[in-house]
């Protein structure tokens, strides 16, 4: 099938690395794929192709190569530009700033614009090829010209090639999906899980079962390339970068043609797995598997498809993902003081974290302080919970008890859940109570009605009501219309859950396409800024209808967005005009000292842990 | 804890099992918010206070889901009524009832009754397509009100034993059966305990057909358990559900 290929080309810095006689070969293969000599390229041309048969009808070339030898002075991401218009010129940028850094610095000092020689140099120059895994593979699916009829079920390959960004309002069941569709492979953002016997688990859009032989071939790249003791981590198309992920006895493969970095989209695979996790626990997925390898885990996972849906979407949607930092609801810090002595004083034993969400967002979390001491709670394990509580809302006067792994905290280990919506019907504000006790239902229920009498005696529902999203115009800078500012811990607080603040995005991204477009500008300059390659300390991109610049420090990191006629001495200004405001309403913009509380009357470090280990499997092993 | 005389406090506990999918949710929803609308399969167990005449009935609604099969034994602690829920367009969800969920009622009071529920009669038995309740005529959001047919509400993938095969619709009898052997696995006398055709029931969350009854009948029943109780907690007060001691050694089954 593959000899109906136009001729294909062969990109200048793959061919550098490859020897010529390969890639021989690799037409040989594709003139007679059943009679593959048996080397080690062909077998795998002929997975990848089959694989690209399935997931990209027009692309039948497959190429692989050794990352060592290509050590990347090619920048996939340069050529990837979403704008050609698109400038950057840091260097003189930097200079400016840091001039108006120094003019400035008096002032500013306290607000980390202070001319720090480290900090304003641009790490350009540090191409960190350090931890460069020589004995990793890239495999580089190379797009070749456009190929008719070629595969499974497609016919009338229509070329419509620009993914519609409008799938946010999605039809109802994507597991009804016919996988052979061309709407299906227009998905901007595919992912699968699967388990090392190559059993499917979990596939975002259409149903497991359609895509088992699919995933059957993701496996055999896998373990091909891990048969020579490497392992297969990423695949280029023109189109569309293929990710993979092995965690433990599972697979994760992400197919997108967002035009995201390969590390983000291996992060945003880890939170797949991290939600999973959080549902079955790292230890019993192990031991699942360890059991029978050939388990199919969609047994543990079914009813939990809405979860990990829900999570893709949020991933999508919402930055905190992007940036590893947490969203909390601005409120005056008087008020989000008194809800946190609220939580702080309706306390039970063995109740760990009290979290207080409103409008999806945090209002206030209360640690228990041996807990605060062994570790902190990770950003992602938060997003976990917010997801699970939104995706799990659907009969909301109840009060659900449940339980729950917080991955990063401990992977192996359960909390119990307690979930209950303080305002029904409207369901906006939602306490959520952690202990370590699967028996403390009753005493974790009774935590909540004392919570709850407290803020009826403070009226604070209505006070939260009136809490919202600010406004960028607040700040005051024509120009600016949007921004994401992550500021890092306090030298005082090193046990700070990371945070972020970011306005309403108004208009012109009010729509969803524009939003969408503005978080893909806004990607893009991440993964410019925490390129692994080339990591760069600030960045001015004019882009066709807007322009941003983005900057990390030691002691944040601000991405802002500016009307496109902005002149650079402009955002500049804009941009120490902003970190002065955010200087001024960080007690209302983040959750500034978390609260913690005693409920272990003596703490020891192991009990937390012994209590929970004879519950690690849930129970659900003895159904294996 | 002397200060929980706050909270209202319990007096009897009925439990929803079944597998996923089968409509606990749905049922619960039903009968308490009188509306039937799509759920999303629930996470651990949810617990519901229903004030019953002078009484505070705990309803828990289970998750289905295996995931959660661990935590079924503590929501059934001191449970006075099971509700043993099947879907009646599928066979295997009633043979679930006794291999995966009967089990778990072991830690439920000794004079716990049970109830065997077969919910989407909509699906197989006319008489349950009339809506049950006149004031609620459209069904909630839901986008088709034609009647529904079996395929629109799939059979878990989590049933792997049963590959393929077109759902088999469940009768009354087989329902009957399992009461009995649900009877005999407790050790009770079927002479003396309730009869099948009281304790057997076919509803609709959808329509609400015997939703109402369902859950009156059994709250009716666990009157003199709660009656009971009460004399008991006049000798001891500080006896009460949470304080229930099982026998050790009894949970560890297999793993």
């Amino acid at each position: 099938m593959l000899n109906a290929l136009p001729c294909s080309y062969w990109d200048g810095n793959m061919e550098r690395d490859y020897p010529q006689k390969e890639g021989a070969e690799e037409l040989n293969i594709c003139d007679q794929p059943t009679e593959g000599p048996g080397a080690y390229a062909d077998t795998l041309a002929t997975s990848l192709s089959l694989l690209g048969s399935h997931m990209f009808p027009y692309h039948g070339e497959v190429v692989d190569r050794d990352v060592k030898t290509s050590v990347s002075t090619e920048d996939p991401v340069e050529t990837l530009l979403p704008d050609p218009t698109a400038v950057e010129r840091t260097s003189t940028l930097e200079a400016e700033l840091s001039q108006k850094a120094d003019t400035e610095s008096q002032e500013s000092e306290d607000i980390g614009l202070s001319a720090q020689s480290d900090e304003v140099v641009l790490a350009e120059a540090s191409v960190n090829n350090g931890k460069d895994s020589s004995g990793e593979f890239v495999v580089a699916l190379l797009a070749g010209s456009k190929l008719e009829e070629h595969c499974v079920g497609t016919e009338g390959t229509s070329s419509v090639l620009s993914e519609s960004i409008a799938e946010e309002a999605p039809p109802l069941s994507h597991r009804d999906e016919d996988v052979t569709a061309e709407s299906w492979r227009q998905h901007r953002k595919h992912v699968f899980v699967l388990s090392e016997a190559g059993k499917p688990i979990y596939s975002r859009y259409g149903s497991e079962e359609a895509l088992s032989s699919t995933m059957g071939v993701m496996m055999a790249l896998v373990s091909f390339v891990q048969s020579g003791d490497n392992m297969i981590r990423s695949v280029y198309s023109e189109e569309r970068t293929v990710v993979f992920v092995q965690k433990g006895p599972l697979v994760l493969v992400c197919v997108a043609n967002s035009r995201q970095s390969e590390q983000q989209l291996r992060d945003e695979l880890l939170y797949v797995y991290y939600q999973i996790i959080s549902m079955l626990t790292q230890a019993s997925i192990t031991r699942i598997f360890e059991h029978k390898k050939n388990y199919d885990l969609r047994r543990l996972l079914a009813g939990s498809e809405k979860i990990l849906d829900g999570l893709l979407d949020l991933v999508d949607w919402d930055p905190s993902f992007l940036l590893a930092a947490v969203h909390c609801l601005p409120l005056p810090s008087s008020l989000r003081d008194s809800l946190s002595q609220i939580l702080q004083k309706a306390i039970t034993p063995n109740l760990v974290f009290s979290i207080l969400i409103a409008k999806k967002q945090l209002v206030t979390i209360v640690q228990e302080k041996t807990v605060i001491e062994d570790a902190r709670l990770e950003p992602a394990d938060v997003h976990l919970l917010l997801n699970l509580i939104g995706a799990s809302s659907a009969f909301q006067a109840g009060e659900i008890w449940t339980p729950i792994c917080l991955p990063l905290f401990n992977p192996d280990c359960y909390f119990y859940a307690y979930i209950s919506y303080l305002d029904p019907p409207e369901c906006t504000v939602c306490l959520l109570l952690l202990s370590t006790d699967k028996e403390a239902f009753y005493a974790v229920a009774e935590c909540k009605r004392r919570i709850e009498e407290a803020m009826v005696a403070q009226n604070s529902l209505s006070l939260i009501e009136k809490a919202q999203s600010y406004s960028v115009s607040q700040v005051g800078v024509s120009d600016l219309r949007h921004f994401m500012y992550k500021p890092f811990d306090v030298p005082d607080n090193h046990r700070q859950l990371t945070q972020f603040t970011s306005p309403e995005m108004e208009a012109p991204y009010s729509s969803a396409e524009e939003k969408m477009r503005l978080l893909d500008l806004y990607r893009y300059m991440h993964s410019r800024i925490h390129s692994s390659s080339r990591p760069l300390k600030l960045i001015y991109h004019v882009a066709e209808r807007e322009t941003l610049l983005a900057w990390v420090t030691s002691k944040f990191e601000l991405y802002t967005c500016f009307s496109p006629l902005v002149t650079k001495a402009c955002a500049i200004t804009a941009i120490t005009k902003l970190l002065r405001w955010l200087k001024k309403e960080e007690d209302r913009l983040f959750i500034r000292y978390p609260p913690k509380y005693s409920t272990t009357p003596n703490p020891s470090k192991s009990s937390r842990k012994s209590e929970q280990q004879d519950s690690t499997d849930n129970g659900f092993m003895s159904l294996l | 804890m002397p200060e929980i005389s706050k909270m209202k406090k319990p007096d009897v506990k009925v439990v929803i099992l079944g597998d996923m999918n089968v409509g606990k949710t749905s049922l619960l929803h039903r009968y308490t918010e009188r509306k039937f609308r799509d759920t999303i399969s629930t996470v651990g167990g949810a617990f519901y206070l229903k004030q019953w005449g002078p009484y505070n009935i705990s309803i828990w609604d289970t998750a289905g889901r295996e995931q959660f099969h661990g935590l079924g034994s503590m929501y059934c602690r001191g449970a006075a009524a099971v509700i043993l829920t099947y879907d009646v367009t599928s066979w295997q969800s009633l043979a679930e009832l006794e291999e995966r969920f009967l089990s778990l009622t072991d830690t439920a009071n000794h004079d716990c009754i049970y109830a065997i529920v077969g919910n989407k009669a909509d699906l197989t038995d006319p008489r349950a397509q009339l809506p049950a309740d006149p004031q609620s005529p459209a069904e909630g959001g839901e986008p088709g009100t034609g009647p529904r047919v079996p395929s629109a509400c799939p059979t878990p993938p989590a049933s792997p034993l049963s590959p393929g095969s077109p759902p088999q619709q469940v009768g009354r009898e087989e329902a009957a059966a399992l009461y009995g052997r649900v009877l005999r696995y407790k050790g009770l006398d079927e002479g003396s305990s309730l009869p099948a055709d009281r304790m057997c029931f076919e509803t609709s969350a959808r329509t609400g057909y015997n939703v109402d009854l369902l859950f009156e009948t059994l709250f009716d029943l666990v009157l003199p358990s709660i009656l009971r109780k009460r004399t008991e907690n006049q000798r001891s007060p500080t006896v009460d559900l949470e304080d229930y001691c099982e026998p050790p050694g009894r949970r560890r089954g297999c793993c």
